[in-house]
C-alpha cells in the first residue's frame, strides 16, 4: 500500500520550473509575502508562535518564542539561515534549496519583516555548490522583481539578502559556530550567555533558523496557524521533511505530518528493507541521536516528545535504517571518526574525549579491545556530556553510550573473538 | 621563510578587494579569498597566506587560522580532479569505504595524496548530504551519485581521467 | 553590590563580577587554566565548574555573573568528579615530559592534578603526536604536545601586545599554537606569554634547561630598566640571579612587564660585575681592595673640594635610590659644598617616549627622585658648562649608569671625562668603554638594585619601595656606603649582608656553564 506524502512545503517540488522565478510565481509565489507585508510585524510573530512551529534544524526550539527574545528596540538585527546541513543522514535542505530556492527566500523575507531585520544571510555549506549557485541566482531574480532591496512592494520595508559559502566544517551547523564563521573566523561556537538573540553576529541581535523552518513560515502565513496545527501533534505541529537512508528500498526525503509512526515511515513510505533482511536498529534523528533497537523503533512515533520519551531525539529528522547485515561496532567506529574529525577543538572534554572514544572503538574493531574498554567508552562519554560550550560533545557521547549499551553483545563478541559477530568489517 | 612568492591574477586580486567591502566586516572576505587562491592554484601554499595578509591588510595568524580550520581548503598540492568519496555512516553501510579504497588502488594513490601525474587526488570525506544516493562522491564541485566501482570509473573517464 | 555565598562563606563583590573573581577575592581555591584576570574570558578549559543552588547543570565560574543571593560551591561530589575527569581529559594526550620540562615545580597541571586528580590513568591508546621544540621567535620555544590549548598566549598577542603573531591552527585534537612563516613571535612583551602559559608549552630560550625552579628563592623588587617602575619578582640562588618576572600592580604595570626589563638580570651576576676597585687608566688597570681604596679616593676628593669646590664635577644618572641620593647630596653639597652637578640622561630628546603599554624612553628608574633631590641643592648645570670648564677640573665623579647599553653616548662621555685630572667612576659592571678612560681613574664596584633596599620614584611621581633580595658581590657598595667611606668613616663590616653560601657542585653546572 503506497502511502501519499503530505505535500505542504513540497507540493510543487516535482515541477522543474518551480526553481525559477516565473515558475514559482505561477504557483502562488510571493503571494504570502504580499499578505505578510500588509500585517503588523508583531502579528506575524504571533501567528508563528500560535502555530507551534519548532526549529527544524535539530534543536526543535519553538520558532515564535525564539523570535520573541529579540530586543524590542530599533537596534540593527540579523536573520541568518542555517543551510550548513552537516548532520550525517540529513539531505532535506539541499533538496529544498535546489528545487525551491524562492520558497526559502520568501519565507526569509516574511520572517525578516516580522523581526524587523534589514539584512539576512543564507550560510550554505561549501560542498553544496549547486545549491549555492541556484540560491544566488534566485536572490538576483528576487531583487530584479522587487522582492528584495528598498521599499519592498511599496511596503516601506527594506531588506537585503546575500549568500555565504562555507568551507567544510560540521561545527558551522551550530548556530554560534555559524555566526563565528560568517564573521570571518574559525567556526568555533561562542560562550552563551550572551545568547544570539541579544548578542550574535557582530555582537548584534541575531536570529538563526533552519531552511525548513523559514520555508514553513510562508505556509503558516498563507493558511494561518490553526490550519498548520491540523497537521502533526499538539506539541509537535506541522509537517516535517524526513531524510531516510541506510538499508531501505526507497531512500529519499519524505514530507509527512509529525507524529507519523517510524514503522509507517520505513515500511509504508520507504518500501521497507531489502529482501531477506531483518531490521536491527534505527537512528531516528541524525547520527547524534541515540540509536533505537528494532523493537523500540517499531513502537515510536516521529515527533519531538515521543522520541524524547523513548530516550532519543527527533533532531534533524534524518532516519538511518540499519538492517542485520551491519556490525554495530563498525558503525559506531564510522560515527565516532566523524565527531573526532569535526570537533572544533576549543573545549578540552570534547577535543580530547572525541579522540579518546574514537580510538577505543577503533582498537576494539582492530581486535585489540578489552572488556574494560566497553565500560570506558560509556564512562568517558558520560563525562563529555553537559560540560562544553556547545553540544557536539554530547552529540558524540550519545550515540556512543546508546550503541555500547543496546548492542553490548556485539562489542563483547568483538573483544572476546577479535572479530565482528556479523561480518567482515571494512577499514577506512 | 617561504621559498616562492605567491600572487593572485589581476582579476583574482580585484575579486578579493571587492569581497572586502561586500560583507559587514573585512574578515568575512577571508574564506572567499582562500577559495580564489585555490581556484587559481589548485591548493593554498604558505606563501599565499602572507600574500593575502598584505593584500587584505589582515593579520597572517587570522588568515592562517581560517585556512587550517576548514576541510575544503587544500593544504597540499591536489590533483586536477579531487575525488572526494563519502565514508560516513549511510555511505559506509552501502560500500563507500570499499569504493574509496578501490579508487585509491586504481589510481595508485594513498588517500589525500596527489597522483604522480598530478591529475587525481582521492580523499575520504564526511557526510556530503546525499545519503539517499549512497555510495557517492564529489568530484571538484560535482556530485556523482548511486555509484558502484564501474559507474564511478565511467564518470571519471568523462571528466578526463 | 551583590552578595553571594561561596563554599559556605558570604562575600560581597562589585557589580558585574564573575564567580571566579569572587572565588579569587575570597582566596578560595578553584581549578582553572584558561581564565586570566588580565585577559578576556575564553571558557575553554571547562575546569572552573561550580554548582549553583537552583541550577541543576554545573556552570563555569569564569563566564557566570554573580547575582545577589547566589549560593555557590565547588566542593560537591558532582563538581569534584567533573574536575577530576576534566583534568584527565587534559592529560590523555599530554606527554610525560616532567623530567625534561622547565615548568616542573611551577606547573599548573602538576599542581592541580595533585589536588584534584584521578591518579588512575585509563588512557591506553596512542597519544597524539605534535611538534616539539618549535622556534617561535628570538626568545621563545614551543612544545605543542605539552600545550593544553588554553589560548592564553593567543589572547595575549591579540589583546595586550596587539601584535597578533599567535594563532591556534587546525581543528580538534590536531590543534596547535603557532606563528605564520615570516611573522615570528617577536615583540617587546612576548615573554609574558611564557609566564601565563600554565604548562611548559612556551619556554624562554634564555631560561631553558638552566635551573630547576625549586632551587630558586624569590624576592619582590622594582625593575630598573626605565621610568615606568614595573613591579617585579626576582628569582635567585647562591649562583646568582636567574630570571625576572612581573608582579601584579594595578596602577603601574598591571600583570605585565616588557622583555627589555627581563634582561636586567644579566648585568647583576658575578661574571658581569666589578668585584674589586679598579685603579689606573687606559691600557693599565689594577685591582685594589675596595674599602681602603675607596677611603683613599674619598680623602683626595675632600682635599680637592676643600681647596676649590668648583674643581669637582659630579655627573649623575637617575639609577640610585631616593635614600642614596639624599645621603649623597647631604655629603656632596651639604658638607663638601660642591656646586657642579650634571644630570646625565640617556637620549633626553626621547625621554618622554612611550610605547603605549609599559616601555618608556627614559631608561632610568629614578630620574624623578634624582631631580627632586637635586632641586633642593641648587639643581643641575648643563653639559655645555662641563665642556667649557673641563680644563680647570680636578676630579669628575661619575655615578652610574648600570644599563650602559642604553646610553648611546658613553664613548663620547668617556672621552670628555678623560680630560679632567682624575675620574672616580661608580659602576656595578665597568665596561670596555670605561676602561678606555685616559685620565687616572678609580672604578668603584656598586651594588645593583636587587642587592639593596630603598625606593624609586617613577615617571608619574609614584614612590615605590623595595627590599633587598640577595647579595651577589660582597664587596660592592651602595651609594650610601660610598658616602660613609668618602667621609673617612669605616663601615660596619661585621653586619654587612653576605651572599648566599656555597655553590652546589653538580655535573649540570659544568655542562651548562656558569651563570
Amino acid at each position: 500500500m503506497a502511502v501519499q506524502e503530505t505535500k505542504l512545503l513540497t507540493e510543487h517540488y516535482d515541477k522543474n520550473e518551480f526553481q525559477g522565478l516565473q515558475g514559482y510565481l505561477k504557483f502562488g509565489g510571493y503571494e504570502d509575502l504580499k499578505k505578510a507585508l500588509k500585517m503588523q510585524p508583531q502579528a506575524v510573530i504571533d501567528e508563528v508562535k500560535a502555530s507551534g512551529l519548532r526549529g527544524r534544524g535539530g534543536a526543535g526550539f519553538p520558532t515564535g518564542v525564539k523570535w520573541g527574545f529579540l530586543p524590542k528596540n530599533n537596534e540593527d538585527r540579523y536573520l541568518l539561515c542555517n543551510a550548513d546541513e552537516g548532520e550525517p543522514g540529513t539531505f532535506k535542505d539541499r533538496m529544498m534549496m535546489e528545487r525551491a530556492p524562492h520558497q526559502l527566500i520568501e519565507g526569509m523575507i516574511i520572517s525578516a519583516f516580522a523581526v524587523n531585520s534589514k539584512k539576512s544571510y543564507i550560510y550554505i555549506r561549501g560542498e553544496y555548490d549547486d545549491s549555492i549557485a541556484i540560491v544566488a541566482k534566485a536572490i538576483k531574480e528576487a531583487y530584479e522583481a522587487g522582492f528584495l532591496g528598498k521599499n519592498i512592494l511599496g511596503s516601506g520595508f527594506d531588506h537585503d539578502m546575500d549568500v555565504y559559502k562555507g568551507a567544510g566544517a560540521y561545527i558551522c551547523g551550530e548556530e554560534t559556530g555559524m555566526i563565528s564563521s560568517l564573521e570571518g573566523f574559525k567556526g568555533q561556537p561562542k560562550l552563551k550567555p550572551p545568547f544570539p538573540a541579544i548578542q550574535g553576529y557582530l555582537k548584534k541581535p541575531t536570529i538563526v533558523n533552519n531552511v525548513e523552518t523559514l520555508a514553513a513560515v510562508k505556509y503558516i502565513i498563507r493558511d494561518g496557524a490553526q490550519a498548520y496545527r491540523k497537521y502533526g501533534t499538539e506539541k509537535s505541529p506541522g509537517t516535517k521533511l524526513f531524510s531516510v537512508s541506510g538499508n531501505v528500498m526507497r531512500p529519499g526525503n519524505y514530507e509527512v505530518p509529525l507524529g507519523t509512526s517510524l514503522k509507517d515511515l520505513i515500511y509504508e513510505y520507504c518500501g521497507g528493507l531489502r529482501p531477506g533482511r531483518k531490521l536491527k536498529a534505527v537512528i531516528p534523528g541524525g547520527s547524534s541521536a541515540p540509536v533505537l533497537t528494532a523493537e523500540e523503533a517499531m513502537k515510536v512515533n516521529m515527533d519531538y516528545e515521543s522520541l524524547a520519551q523513548a530516550g532519543s531525539m527527533l533532531g534533524s529528522g534524518a532516519v538511518i535504517v540499519i538492517d542485520d547485515s551491519n556490525c554495530m561496532v563498525d558503525l559506531l567506529d564510522v560515527t565516532l571518526h566523524f565527531y573526532h574529525h569535526e570537533s572544533c577543538g576549543q573545549c578540552t572534554p570534547c577535543r580530547e574525549g572525541t579522540g579518546w572514544i574514537s580510538k577505543i572503538t577503533h582498537s576494539i574493531k582492530n581486535g585489540e579491545g578489552t572488556v574494560k574498554d566497553i565500560d570506558l567508552i560509556k564512562a568517558v562519554s558520560e563525562h563529555m556530556m553537559g560540560k562544553t560550550i556547545c553540544a557536539l560533545s554530547d552529540a558524540a557521547a550519545m550515540p556512543a553510550i546508546s550503541f555500547v549499551t543496546k548492542f553490548r553483545d556485539e562489542f563483547e563478541y568483538f573483544v572476546k573473538e577479535g572479530r565482528s559477530k556479523v561480518k567482515e568489517v571494512a577499514h577506512a | 621563510m617561504s621559498e616562492t612568492a605567491f600572487e593572485l591574477s589581476k582579476e583574482g586580486a580585484e575579486f578579493v578587494k571587492k569581497e572586502l567591502s561586500r560583507y559587514e566586516t573585512k574578515h568575512s572576505a577571508i574564506i572567499p579569498a582562500l577559495y580564489q587562491v585555490q581556484k587559481e592554484n589548485g591548493w593554498v601554499p604558505p606563501a599565499a597566506i602572507n600574500y593575502l595578509a598584505q593584500l587584505m591588510e589582515l593579520p597572517e595568524s587570522h588568515i592562517n587560522e581560517v585556512f587550517m580550520f576548514y576541510t575544503m581548503f587544500n593544504k597540499v598540492p591536489t590533483g586536477k580532479l579531487h575525488i572526494q568519496v563519502c565514508t560516513n555512516i549511510s555511505c559506509s553501510m552501502n560500500g563507500g569505504r570499499e569504493l574509496a579504497n578501490k579508487l585509491c588502488k586504481h589510481f595508485n594513490v594513498k588517500p589525500g595524496e596527489v597522483s604522480a601525474d598530478g591529475k587525481v587526488t582521492v580523499s575520504k570525506v564526511e557526510c556530503l548530504g546525499s545519503c539517499d544516493t549512497a555510495p557517492m562522491m564529489q568530484v571538484n564541485d560535482r556530485y556523482v551519485e548511486n555509484l558502484d566501482f564501474d559507474k564511478a570509473l565511467r564518470a571519471l573517464k568523462e571528466m578526463g581521467v | 553590590m551583590p552578595k553571594c555565598t561561596i563554599n559556605g562563606k558570604e562575600v560581597e563583590v562589585p557589580q558585574g563580577a564573575s564567580i571566579i573573581e569572587a572565588f579569587k577575592a575570597m582566596g578560595e581555591d578553584i581549578c582553572h587554566y584558561c581564565w586570566h584576570p588580565g585577559l578576556s574570558v575564553a571558557g575553554v578549559c571547562r575546569l572552573c565548574m561550580v554548582q549553583i543552588e537552583g541550577i541543576p547543570k554545573l556552570q563555569i565560574a569564569c563566564n557566570t555573573e554573580v547575582k545577589d543571593g547566589m549560593v555557590i560551591t565547588n566542593q560537591s561530589e558532582q563538581v569534584k568528579d567533573t574536575v577530576k575527569w576534566g583534568l584527565d581529559f587534559h592529560l590523555i594526550n599530554h606527554p610525560l615530559d616532567c623530567p625534561i620540562c622547565d615548568q616542573a615545580g611551577e606547573c599548573g597541571l602538576q599542581d592541580q592534578y595533585m589536588q584534584y586528580g584521578k591518579y588512575d590513568p585509563e588512557m591506553a591508546e596512542k597519544k597524539v603526536k605534535k611538534h616539539k621544540v618549535v622556534d617561535l621567535g628570538p626568545t621563545i620555544v614551543l612544545d605543542s604536545e605539552r600545550c593544553i590549548l588554553c589560548s592564553r598566549c593567543v589572547r595575549f598577542t591579540e589583546e595586550v601586545s596587539q601584535t597578533n603573531e599567535l594563532g591556534i591552527f587546525n581543528r580538534g585534537d590536531r590543534s596547535e599554537i603557532g606563528t605564520v612563516d615570516g611573522k615570528p613571535l617577536d615583540n617587546n612583551y612576548s615573554l609574558n606569554t611564557v609566564d601565563i602559559c600554565p604548562v611548559g608549552a612556551l619556554t624562554s630560550k634564555d631560561f631553558r634547561f638552566r635551573q630547576r625552579v625549586w632551587y630558586l628563592k624569590d624576592s619582590d623588587s622594582i625593575c630598573p630598566g626605565c621610568s615606568t617602575g614595573c613591579n617585579v619578582k626576582v628569582y635567585f640562588n647562591e649562583e646568582g640571579l636567574w630570571r625576572v618576572k612581573p608582579r601584579y600592580n594595578a596602577e603601574v604595570n598591571g600583570h605585565w612587564m616588557c622583555d627589555v626589563g627581563r634582561d636586567t638580570y644579566k648585568y647583576v651576576n658575578k661574571r658581569a660585575r666589578l668585584l674589586k676597585v679598579r685603579a689606573g687608566q687606559a691600557e693599565y688597570w689594577e685591582d685594589k681592595e675596595v674599602f681602603s681604596a675607596v677611603m683613599e679616593a674619598g680623602r683626595d676628593l675632600r682635599e680637592s673640594a676643600e681647596k676649590n669646590p668648583n674643581s669637582v664635577a659630579v655627573v649623575m644618572t637617575g639609577q640610585y635610590t631616593n635614600e642614596e641620593f639624599k645621603e649623597f647630596f647631604d655629603f656632596a653639597a651639604g658638607e663638601l659644598k660642591l656646586t657642579r652637578f650634571y644630570h646625565w640622561m640617556n637620549d633626553p630628546a626621547h625621554a618622554e617616549d612611550f610605547d603605549g603599554l609599559l616601555y618608556r624612553g627614559d631608561k632610568n628608574p629614578n630620574t624623578n627622585g634624582l631631580k627632586a633631590e637635586a632641586k633642593t641643592h641648587g639643581g643641575f648645570k648643563s653639559f655645555e658648562d662641563l665642556q667649557a670648564n673641563l680644563g680647570g677640573l680636578e676630579t669628575i665623579l661619575v655615578l652610574g649608569p648600570e644599563n650602559q647599553s642604553q646610553f648611546d653616548d658613553i664613548k663620547e662621555k668617556v672621552e670628555m671625562f678623560g680630560k679632567a685630572k682624575k675620574v672616580i667612576w661608580l659602576t656595578a659592571c665597568g665596561s670596555e668603554e670605561i676602561n678606555a678612560l685616559r685620565a687616572p681613574s678609580v672604578q668603584i664596584p656598586m651594588k645593583t638594585y636587587i642587592e639593596k633596599a630603598g625606593s624609586f620614584t617613577n615617571y608619574k611621581g609614584l614612590v615605590q619601595e623595595f627590599k633587598r633580595g640577595t647579595t651577589i658581590v660582597e664587596d660592592a657598595l651602595t651609594l650610601s656606603e660610598v658616602v660613609t667611606l668618602f667621609r673617612g668613616h669605616e663601615l660596619d663590616y661585621k653586619n654587612r649582608p653576605q651572599p648566599l653560601g656555597g655553590t652546589k657542585k653538580n655535573h649540570f653546572t659544568e655542562i651548562r656553564g656558569q651563570l
